[in-house]
This record gives structure tokens, C-alpha cells and sequence, in this order.
């Protein structure tokens, strides 16, 4: 039997792959090196954090995984960014790392569409431009209509800990040393990236005495669709590096392979490591780092904040050299790992390569850092492989819709240059893209795909009815009494002459819908869990408006189709830049044209006169 | 951010002065677009006009008054799709002089927006009204004024401009990257701009954009010149004296009183800077209806003009008509010039006068030098950055608008909010240095704060 796709790799982005193919109700080849190592969390134990808390909440809306699986595995849930304004309140979980793998895989392996296989691909067969199957290094042949490669840091990694390296990808985990050949027979462009990981230290040598504890809030969850209640069952501590520790890692500077030339890599400005940091920031006296706990049932300490690749007896020296960590033992050291990836600009904003039909790539190895980076880019490669198979259009959200419009657009638009992580200053429509509207900007369309079951659509839909009726009671009039006058007065804002809208007192400053509830009694037990959401649509209303009216005037250049076989050579009036940029990304539409660096706006009116003169 | 390249403006009303400036005798400003009726409908009134009832195609003579413009002059309404660029389209038909057309075009790019190179054309085109080879001429003429910009980007005064608004620029991605430090890393622990910092910020840089927009008329003289109406009783010999200056006979001379009876327009360039003369019919209280014309104009100059040149016979005493106009007059703009110097009768002059003999021409120089001064000397600091484009006035102008708007309302603000407002503001000075990619934003997060894990 044919195998409808067949995704390399389970980790973040291969999971959400292969679960949405299998809703979708394609047949699916999940291989992995290690079954140990599926969905595993190679760097920190948390999910979320900003603007990645955005991304787990899309996913989760569109109908993919990640969502509910952190929110069962959590052992604490914050919301971070309160006091800074509703667009950029995010979610972050720290996951009990164990539970976090075992939970995926169990999920993966009673699906009835999904075949997991522990294998290494070392080929991917390709003919007349179009996938067809793969080769594993065992010899075993499979055929299919389309692969998604998600090979993470896994293709040609290697450690690297001062002088000592080796050929292997995280945690010891084995690497794949074939497929890279393979990419590169097919054309494919590939690059090399670095990132790194810090020591995990037993929490029993830590002295936790000295250190401020931080603990999660209650009630929080990606998903509306989980159980798990009590989600704040451990903590996390905060301390700091200090001139002693940076003194160590000066003196040592000559050992670190960053500085040696021993890693080649280009490295994300995102994570640096500890010995980066250093340098790059001379004066700054201390950096902040944070302790977090690896699973329940273990001692392992994650150390955010001190990722290095020092050698090892550095490395226990400036361990012991922080506050609460005089004692500590290091159980797995810290590393820095290099690692090939391929250049994201070889793909559609499908995440299908260019040149040969039916093969997609998803997560680091488009050169992305992150878990939720690689599961957003999984679910949406793993759509549209589904679709491709159905002849259907494909989905590619707008950077009006989601940040995982923006995460691929960026990638192939504009490409990246180092492992790129999301952030909220990247969505120039971060106002509109809020954890809290995620659901109202995605469910459709996840429904209409197919991916949103019954039971989370009805869930959907209540909430909806909830909010329109929330909506509709703001509509209420006023009158201009004692208790409203006394109200705008004890708030210092201005009586008006005539009756109100609740909707109206709303948008004034000194108000908010929360002292409309207590003053007025409006709303009802079970709508009160969601006025935040009403009040923060109403209070960004004008800003929402103003961001509108801009996507309205890009909307136009939507309209405006560019098909990949144009030559953008030949379009006279174009500037030679412009024209090698565009046959390079080969946008598909004007508006997509717009963004590449190095087009101008002069060249947008030269493109759109000779497409209206094809006509 | 915001403030994309290429954005689509399609279906906003443009504006244009859509003739050569030049010395041509009349201006035509064209308005594009479906809010150009009503536009029009603010500014200009004719007797026989109702705007709900306006005729396509037809001329309309009447006047566009708005502040100290009030302008006769002819209007025509072409409706959709019959026009040049296949929309909603309103001309004016003005009197020449760039000064004039660049003023009225000002007032109403307030309720729409500039046309950029070839947008006529470009609209004109996707609406079907011209063909692909006409369409391709535009393409060169869309280069053309790009390099023509890019060009101009270069030279001293408008370099300097740009240098001053990077600068303005490069503190808003410095406030801006801080917000968005605390906004992306709220564990980092560094000291980040407050809110109240942040303000004192703005109000700085909304002082410095005010200061550069009240720069502007003055950029305004430097490049379109100044304006020069002359102006004197019948027969003082103004016509003789622009022909002095001119050297050559232009208009008409001659010793009939009243012969100038339409204004007479004249530039040269002295010391680099150009000099707009305007001849006026010489005012009095008695004349015939066509002279009447000629004089109600020549006031109406007086009003337009940087300097007026009030020439006297100096050859007798000043005339009643003469002393009444002079009260009128602003003195810090006028300059006395006593014409017929040969048989002047007039002893001791101010430093505001001038004795000239247009017929010998003698003192023609002179009288230039102090036009010089007076104009150009004592009223531009040439070391100050000064503004001539109408487009980045009009940026400026929005970026101030949303700069006190922030201001005001900082207090009320979520970070996250501000953060979209300075944006706002970053963006729109973009448009005249070319930095918006949000990239070099990201980079400046980067380059200032140590962050990640």
C-alpha cells in the first residue's frame, strides 16, 4: 500500500505533522532515529513564553497538539506581560520534560492513520520532479506522494564542549549523517547553524535557601480543550552570574571554541551563550539566570541563562561560581552543537521546496530556533501536504492572522541568517494578534479544513454565543442618575448630558468593563469568565481600526497573482536587483512582492503595469 | 511599522499641480479621485453653481477662497469614467506663478493625498485610459523621478534635512527598541525606558519636527523664490524699473497712464536665489472697469508677495492715493524706491529706500543688493536646515499629529500600545529617509540589550 506522506522526524514539528495529516485522514510514515527522543525537549523544559505562547495558541486553535499536551504535562503556568498591555500577555508552561515525550508518543501511537518507525532516511527518491518515496540506511524502500522533512538539529550534528567534539546530535542522542547527501543531490542549498544547551545540575547540591522562588498563577491553559487543573506543582528560582563568573569565563576566553574558530556555525543572536554575553556586554555586571526543574521525579536542574560550549573544567568552575551553586554538581555538562539546515527562501509559503513536487520542510531545519516555531511550521506543512494530496488550495495565513503568517512569511520572504525565533515586535499587526482572540481568528478556518473535531467546535461556538451576547448587553443606554453620576465621578470622568452606552463608558480611560460589572450588575456567571476579551476589543478599538485600514490597502495587492514561471528578467523597467530578488523568492503575488528587501515601490508600479498589460 | 513599501493607494483621493511650473500663464491643479467633488466644494464658489447639481465637463468661473487666497478662476468637473485617469476628476484653471499654484495645492493636499510621480498616469492606466506603450513611457518617468529624488537626496541643505530626521528616527528605534525589550523579555533586568522618560522624549522631538516645519516657508523662498510684487500710482514708472532690472524691454512702457493693465511676471536670478517680479497696474482710486480688474489683482499680489518694491516719482510730492497706501503697507517688507533720481526733489532718504533711475539705470544694482538683504539675508538663517518639499512638509505634519496625540494621551497607554504609536511615528519619517524595514529595529533590540537564554 502507498503511504500518503511520510514525515523524517518526531520531534515538535514531525508530531504536528503527522497528527494533522492523520485528521485529515491521510495515511502516514512518522520515522525517528530514536523513539526516546520524540517530541522531546532537547534545550529548556518549558512551552510558551512570548510571543511562542501566541504560536502554541494558534496552533492549538487551528486544531493541532502542542497546546493541550503542555497544558497536561505542566508542573507550573504563568502569565507573563500582565501589567504591559493585552497584545503581548503570554502564556509560558514549564512541562515535566518525561511526561511532555511519553504523552506525545502515546497520542502518536494509537492513532490509527500514523505508523511510527524507528529507522534513519538516508534518501529521499525523487522522480521527475515529484517525491516519491524514501530510502531508510537499513535499505528498506517506502513509497508515497509526499515527505515532510523535519530533521531538527539531528542532519550532520555535532557537540562541541572546548577542544572536545563529536559526531552526535543532543543529549547523545545518535545524528543523522546521510541525508544531507541526499538534499543536496536534489539541489537543495544547505546551510550550518549552531545553537547551544546549558548544564543540567542535581537540585540536591543546590542551595535553594539563597534564592528567590518564583511560582505559576492559576486558572491558566493554551487550551480550552484540557483537563489538567492543577498545573502549578513546582517552582522555579532566579539568581545571578556575578564578576567572579565572568572573570572565569574571560581568563578562558582563548578555550571557547566560539572564539577559537573551532565552530563555524553562524549562532542566534537570540540564545548567546554565557561566554557571548561577556563579550559582547563588557559592562554589565551581573546576567539574571533561572533555575528550572527538568520533570517530576528527577533532581535535574535546567540552568537558563548559561548555555556554553567552555571546556568542562571551566565549566564547573563558573557553575560554582553562582550564587546558590557553590555545591553543585553537574550532571550533563553543557554544549554547543552545529548542525545542517537548508535556506527556508528554496520554499513556497506552503513549505513546499520549489523545484520538486510534494517535498516539504518544516521547523529548525528551515533554520528556525524553538519548539513552537518547529510545531507551527510541522502543522502547516503537514496541511498542506494533506491538501496537495486532495487538489485542494492550500492555507497560508496572512501576517494579519497569525503569527504563524508572519514566522513563515518572514522565513521566506526575507529569509534568515541565523536561527530565527519569533518575537511580538516582528508582527507589525501585534495589536490585533492576541493570545486571547487566537481562537476567534483561526477555529474557522481550522473547521473548515478539517482539523477542529466536533467537540471543540461546539466549545468554540458556545464561546462565541457568549461573547456576541456580552456584546450586545454593552449596547445598553444609560440614564443620566444619581448612581451613573456618582459612578463617572468616583472614576474623575466627565457626566454627559445625555443617556450612554455602556459601549461608550467603556472606551472612556478611567473605565474599564469590570467596574461597569460591579457598578451595574450587567453580565451573568458564565459570561464574566470572558469580558477581558470583550474588554480589551473594545479599549484597542481605534488602533484595531487604524491596522485594519492598512490591511485593507494591502488587500488590493493580494489581488494580484504572480505565477512562478514569470522571469523577472525580462520585465523592462525593473531594476536588476529587483528583478534577481524576485526570480529568487518568486513571490506569489504582489503583495508578497512588496515585502522583499530591495524592491521598491517603484518597481511594485513597474510589476503591476506589465501584469495588467498581459491581460 | 507599519508604513510598508509599496503600499496601495488606489482608492484615495490624489492631488497634483498638473502643469510645468514654470512661467506659463495658467496652472492647472488637477484633484483625482471619489472625494475630489466634495474637496472642491470647500474651497470654491461660483454664482451659478450648485455642486449638487454640477455639470461634467462644463467651465465654472468663480473664485477659490481660503485664507488669504482668493483666486477668480475656472473649474471644470469630469465625471467617472470620462476623465483622464477614469475617475472622479476636479481641475482648476489658475493664474500663473508658482507660488500661487504651490499654495493652493497645499491647501488642498490637507484632505487628500499628493499624487506621487505618474499616479495620474499609473490610475489612468489600470482604469483602461491609456494603452501599455503609453503606460511604458510613465515606467521612464517613474525611474526618472525616483533617480531624480535620489539625486536631490545628495545635495547640502536637503542632506542635511535627512541627516536631522534619521537622527530623530534613530531615537525612536532607541525608545522603541527598549518597549519592545520589556514588551518580547519581561524577565530582563536591566533598567528600561519609563513611561515618563519616554514623554519628555517626544515632547523634545515634537519640538524639533515643529521647528523644522516652521523652517519650511522659508526653504520655500530658496527654492521657488521670492516673490516681488511692484508696485506704485499710474506712471511712477514701474514697467521701466522691471525692465531696468530685467535689462530689456518686457513690458509694455509708456507714459499713458494705466497701461499696465493685467500683472506682468519676471524672474531673474541674483546672487543664486530666484527673484519673482510681478508688475502690477499702478492703483488709484479712478478707472474703467477693465483697469478695475488689473487693480483689484494688483492688491491681491500685494497681499502674495515677500517684498514689495513701492516706487515714488520722486520728482514731486507724494500724492493723497500714495500716502493711503503706504499706511497699508507693511513696513517690514516694503522697500521705497524713488524713481527719476535725475530730477528728484526729495532730500534724505531711510535705510528702507532707495533713489534709482530707471531710464539712466542707475542704482539697478543697488536696489538688487538690498533686495538681497532684505529677503534672503535678514530672513533666513541659510545654516539652518530649511524645508522645500511639499511631500516631506506634509509627512512631518502627520508625524506631529500623531506625536501629540501620543503625548496627550501617554498616561492611558499599555505598553503595547505605545509601542504602535511610535511605530506609527518611526514609519512615517520613514517615508523620507527609506528606513522602515522592522528588521533594523529587531537589530537595534540586539545590538543594545544582552537577552535570551
Amino acid at each position: 500500500m502507498e503511504i500518503d506522506c511520510i514525515v523524517i522526524g518526531a520531534g515538535h514539528a514531525g508530531c504536528e505533522a503527522a497528527l494533522a495529516l492523520s485528521k485529515l485522514g491521510k495515511s502516514v510514515l512518522l520515522t525517528c532515529l530514536n523513539l526516546d527522543s520524540i517530541a522531546f525537549l532537547a534545550c529548556n523544559p518549558s512551552i510558551g513564553g512570548t510571543a511562542k505562547g501566541h504560536l502554541v495558541c494558534e496552533i492549538d486553535a487551528l486544531g493541532g497538539a502542542m497546546g493541550i499536551n503542555a497544558d497536561e504535562t505542566a508542573v507550573q503556568i504563568r502569565m507573563l506581560n500582565e501589567g504591559k498591555g493585552p497584545a503581548v500577555h503570554s502564556l509560558r508552561a514549564q512541562v515535566d520534560k518525561i511526561k511532555y515525550h511519553s504523552r506525545m508518543k502515546y497520542i502518536l501511537e494509537m492513532d490509527k492513520n500514523i505508523f511510527i518507525k524507528q529507522a534513519e532516511v538516508g534518501e529521499i527518491l525523487v522522480e521527475n520532479a515529484q517525491v516519491c518515496g524514501v530510502k531508510t540506511t537499513l535499505g528498506e524502500t517506502f513509497m508515497c506522494k509526499s515527505v515532510i522533512v523535519c530533521t531538527g538539529v539531528y542532519l550532520k550534528s555535532r557537540i562541541i564542549i572546548g577542544e572536545f567534539s563529536q559526531n552526535i546530535g543532543p543529549n547523545g542522542f545518535a545524528s543523522a549523517n546521510n541525508l544531507t547527501k541526499s538534499l543536496l543531490d536534489l539541489g537543495i542549498k544547505i546551510r550550518r547553524f549552531k545553537t547551544g544547551t546549558p548544564a543540567r545540575i542535581n537540585g540536591r547540591t543546590i542551595n535553594f535557601s539563597k534564592l528567590v522562588k518564583q511560582g505559576g498563577n492559576d486558572g491558566l491553559s493554551f487550551s480550552p480543550m484540557s483537563n489538567n487543573s492543577n498545573k502549578n506543582t513546582m517552582f522555579c528560582f532566579e539568581t545571578y552570574t556575578n564578576q567572579k563568573t565572568h572573570e572565569i569565563i574571560r581568563k578562558n576566553l582563548n578555550r571557547a571554541p566560539m572564539f577559537s574558530g573551532e565552530i563555524k556555525g553562524v549562532g542566534p543572536r537570540y540564545c548567546p551563550s554565557i561566554e557571548d554575553k561577556i563579550v559582547r556586554f563588557p559592562e554589565r555586571e551581573r546576567h539574571q539566570i533561572f533555575l528550572e526543574p527538568e520533570a517530576m521525579g528527577t533532581n535535574e536542574i535546567y540552568v537558563q541563562g548559561v548555555s556554553t560550549s567552555l571546556p568542562v573544567d571551566v565549566q564547573k568552575e563558573l557553575y560554582a561560581s553562582i550564587s546558590g551553586l557553590e555545591e553543585a554538581q553537574i550532571m550533563r555538562n553543557a554544549y554547543a552543537i552545529e548542525y545542517d539546515c537548508i535556506d527556508s527562501q528554496q520554499l513556497t509559503l506552503t513549505l513546499e521546496s520549489k523545484n520538486i513536487s510534494g517535498l516539504f520542510f518544516a521547523g529548525q531545519i528551515n533554520g528556525t530556533s524553538g519548539y513552537e516555531e518547529a510545531a507551527a511550521q510541522g502543522l502547516i506543512a503537514g496541511i498542506n501536504a494533506s491538501l496537495k494530496i486532495d487538489k485542494k488550495e492550500p492555507l497560508i495565513l496572512k501576517r494579519n492572522q497569525a503569527y504563524i503568517g508572519v514566522l513563515i512569511d518572514d522565513l521566506i520572504t526575507k529569509g534568515t541568517n541565523e536561527p530565527y525565533r519569533m518575537m511580538t515586535s516582528r508582527a507589525e499587526y501585534r495589536l490585533l494578534l492576541r493570545q486571547d482572540n487566537a481562537d476567534q481568528r483561526l477555529t474557522e478556518i481550522g473547521r473548515k479544513i478539517g482539523l477542529v473535531d466536533d467537540e471543540r467546535w461546539e466549545k468554540y461556538l458556545l464561546k462565541i454565543g457568549v461573547l456576541n451576547k456580552i456584546r450586545n448587553k454593552l449596547e445598553i443606554l444609560l440614564k443620566v442618575d444619581k448612581k451613573l453620576k456618582n459612578f463617572l465621578e468616583s472614576n474623575n470622568e466627565n457626566i454627559p448630558s445625555n443617556s450612554i452606552k455602556a459601549l461608550d463608558l467603556l472606551k472612556r480611560n478611567n473605565i474599564d468593563i469590570y467596574k461597569i460589572q460591579d457598578e451595574y450588575k450587567l453580565f451573568e456567571d458564565n459570561e464574566t469568565q470572558y469580558l477581558n476579551i470583550i474588554n480589551t476589543e473594545i479599549k484597542y478599538d481605534g488602533y484595531i481600526k487604524q491596522q485594519n485600514d492598512e490591511i485593507k490597502k494591502m488587500k488590493e495587492y493580494d489581488n494580484f497573482p504572480l505565477s512562478e514561471k514569470l522571469d523577472y528578467s525580462e520585465i523592462k523597467g525593473l531594476r536588476i536587483e529587483a528583478q534577481q530578488k524576485l526570480n529568487k523568492i518568486k513571490p506569489i503575488n504582489i503583495a508578497q512582492a512588496s515585502r522583499i528587501s530591495g524592491v521598491s515601490p517603484a518597481d511594485i508600479t513597474v510589476l503591476m503595469i506589465y501584469l495588467k498589460g498581459k491581460k | 511599522m507599519m508604513q510598508k513599501k509599496g503600499k496601495g493607494k488606489m482608492n484615495e483621493t490624489i492631488c497634483a499641480i498638473a502643469t510645468q511650473l514654470g512661467n506659463s500663464a495658467i496652472n492647472i491643479i488637477r484633484i483625482s479621485g471619489n472625494k475630489s467633488k466634495e474637496i472642491a466644494e470647500k474651497f470654491f464658489t461660483s454664482k451659478n453653481l450648485n455642486f449638487n447639481f454640477i455639470e461634467p465637463r462644463k467651465m465654472y468661473y468663480g473664485t477659490f477662497k481660503y485664507q488669504e487666497i482668493n483666486e477668480s478662476c475656472l473649474m471644470v468637473y469630469f465625471k467617472s469614467p470620462y476623465s483622464y485617469t477614469g475617475e472622479d476628476v476636479v481641475e482648476f484653471q489658475i493664474h500663473g506663478g508658482e507660488f500661487l499654484a504651490k499654495r493652493i495645492l497645499q491647501i488642498i493636499s490637507c484632505f487628500c493625498q499628493l499624487a506621487t510621480p505618474g499616479e495620474f498616469s499609473k490610475r489612468a492606466f489600470f482604469n483602461g485610459k491609456i494603452t501599455l506603450s503609453q503606460a511604458e513611457g510613465i515606467i521612464d518617468l517613474i525611474n526618472a523621478e525616483s533617480e531624480e529624488e535620489l539625486k536631490s537626496a545628495y545635495n547640502l541643505s536637503t542632506g542635511a534635512f535627512n541627516k536631522n530626521i534619521f537622527e530623530i528616527q534613530n531615537t525612536l528605534k532607541n525608545i522603541l527598541a527598549q518597549i519592545e525589550v520589556a514588551l518580547d523579555y519581561p524577565e530582563h533586568d536591566e533598567e528600561l525606558i519609563t513611561v515618563i522618560k519616554s514623554k519628555k522624549e517626544l515632547i523634545k522631538i515634537e519640538k524639533n519636527l515643529n521647528e523644522l516645519l516652521a523652517n519650511s516657508s522659508s526653504g520655500e523662498k530658496l527654492k521657488n523664490g521670492v516673490n516681488i510684487a511692484i508696485i506704485g500710482s499710474p506712471n511712477v514708472g514701474k514697467s521701466s524699473l522691471l525692465n531696468a532690472i530685467l535689462g530689456r524691454d518686457r513690458a509694455i512702457v509708456s507714459s499713458i497712464a494705466g497701461t499696465t493693465r493685467d500683472t506682468v511676471n519676471e524672474t531673474i536670478i541674483y546672487k543664486g536665489v530666484k527673484f519673482n517680479f510681478t508688475d502690477t497696474a499702478g492703483i488709484r482710486e479712478i478707472s474703467d472697469e477693465i483697469e478695475r480688474q488689473g487693480i483689484e489683482k494688483a492688491k491681491e499680489e500685494i497681499k502674495l508677495a515677500d517684498l514689495i518694491l513701492f516706487v515714488i516719482d520722486s520728482s514731486r510730492a507724494l500724492t493723497k492715493d500714495e500716502e493711503k497706501m503706504l499706511n497699508e503697507l507693511n513696513a517690514g517688507k516694503t522697500i521705497m524706491v524713488y524713481n527719476k533720481k535725475d530730477i528728484s526733489i526729495v532730500k534724505g532718504i531711510n535705510e528702507n529706500a532707495i533713489e534709482i533711475s530707471s531710464l539712466y539705470r542707475e542704482n539697478i544694482n543697488e536696489l538688487l543688493e538690498k533686495i538681497y538683504e532684505k529677503s534672503i539675508k535678514e530672513k533666513i538663517d541659510t545654516t539652518k536646515i530649511v524645508l522645500t518639499n511639499l511631500r516631506h512638509i506634509n509627512i512631518l505634519k502627520e508625524a506631529v499629529t500623531i506625536l501629540k496625540d501620543t503625548v496627550e494621551n501617554i498616561n492611558n497607554l499599555t505598553l503595547d500600545v505605545l509601542a504602535f504609536k511610535i511605530k506609527q511615528i518611526w514609519s512615517e519619517l520613514g517615508k523620507i529617509t527609506g528606513e522602515t524595514e522592522n528588521e533594523q529595529i529587531i537589530d537595534e533590540i540586539f545590538s543594545k540589550f544582552c537577552l535570551g537564554k
